[in-house]
C-alpha cells in the first residue's frame, strides 16, 4: 500500500485547475476521496490506469504528476 | 463514512446477531436433545441452519458493494480478507488442538461442539475482516 518512492504534484496539479477540490478529482477520475487523500500523500501508490486518469483530468503527461525516485540508481 | 466503512459495520453486525442467533439455537436443541428427537429439535434445527440465509445474505451485500469499491478498497478488503483466512486458521488449530492436548487423544467431545465451532469459526473470520477494514478506514480518517 506505501510509496516510499513515489512522489506526486496532485496538490499542486488541482490548485492549477481552478483551485479543483479532492472531491472534484475523485468524482472525475472514479474513485472515493480517501483514495485521493491517500494518493495526494504518499501513502497509497496508484494503478496505472488511475494513474493516467488523473494525468488526462490534469491534461499534461504522467510524469509531470507522478515521479518515481529510484534509490538505488 | 464511505461505503468499505459501513459495509465492514454491516458485516460485523449481521454476523454478530446471525451467530448469536444460530449458537442459541444449538444450544437449545442440545438442551433438548436427550429427551429424544421431536419436532422442536428439527425446528430449532432449521431455525439454526438460518445462519446460512444471513451468510449468502452477506455475500450477496458484499457483492453489491463491490461494485462501488475503488482499487484501493478493493486492496484493503482483499487484505483483510488475507488476514481473517489467517485467522480463522489459527482459530480452527486452536479449537482441534486444545481439547487434543488438554483432555488426551482417547476422550471423546460432544457432537453439539461441532456445529458451535462452525458458528464460531465464521464468527472470528468475519469478526477480524470487518475489525482490519474498520480500524484501517478509522487510520485513513484520522490521517486526513
Amino acid at each position: 500500500m506505501g510509496s516510499e518512492n513515489l512522489s506526486n504534484n496532485i496538490r499542486r496539479l488541482r490548485f492549477d485547475n481552478g483551485q479543483m477540490t479532492q472531491q472534484e478529482l475523485a468524482d472525475k477520475v472514479g474513485v472515493t476521496r480517501q483514495t485521493i487523500i491517500a494518493t495526494e500523500s504518499g501513502r497509497y501508490a496508484p494503478s496505472l490506469p488511475l494513474a493516467f486518469k488523473i494525468a488526462q483530468t490534469f491534461g499534461v503527461p504522467i510524469e509531470q504528476v507522478f515521479q518515481y525516485n529510484n534509490e538505488n540508481s | 463514512m464511505n461505503k468499505l466503512h459501513k459495509s465492514a459495520w454491516f458485516n460485523l453486525g449481521f454476523v454478530t446477531i446471525g451467530c448469536f442467533v444460530g449458537i442459541l439455537c444449538f444450544v437449545l436443541a442440545a438442551s433438548r436433545i436427550e429427551e429424544g428427537f421431536n419436532h422442536i429439535n428439527v425446528i430449532l434445527c432449521l431455525i439454526a441452519l438460518c445462519i446460512i440465509i444471513p451468510i449468502v445474505l452477506i455475500i450477496a451485500r458484499k457483492k453489491s458493494y463491490e461494485a462501488g469499491f475503488d482499487e484501493r478498497e478493493k486492496m484493503i478488503d482483499r487484505q483483510a480478507t488475507t488476514l481473517s483466512v489467517y485467522g480463522l486458521v489459527i482459530f480452527l488449530y486452536l479449537t482441534c488442538f486444545i481439547p487434543f492436548v488438554a483432555l488426551g487423544g482417547g476422550n471423546t467431545i460432544k457432537i453439539i461442539y461441532l456445529p458451535v465451532v462452525f458458528v464460531c469459526t465464521v464468527f472470528i473470520s468475519q469478526l477480524i475482516k470487518s475489525v482490519t477494514i474498520i480500524v484501517q478506514c478509522k487510520l485513513e480518517q484520522d490521517n486526513g
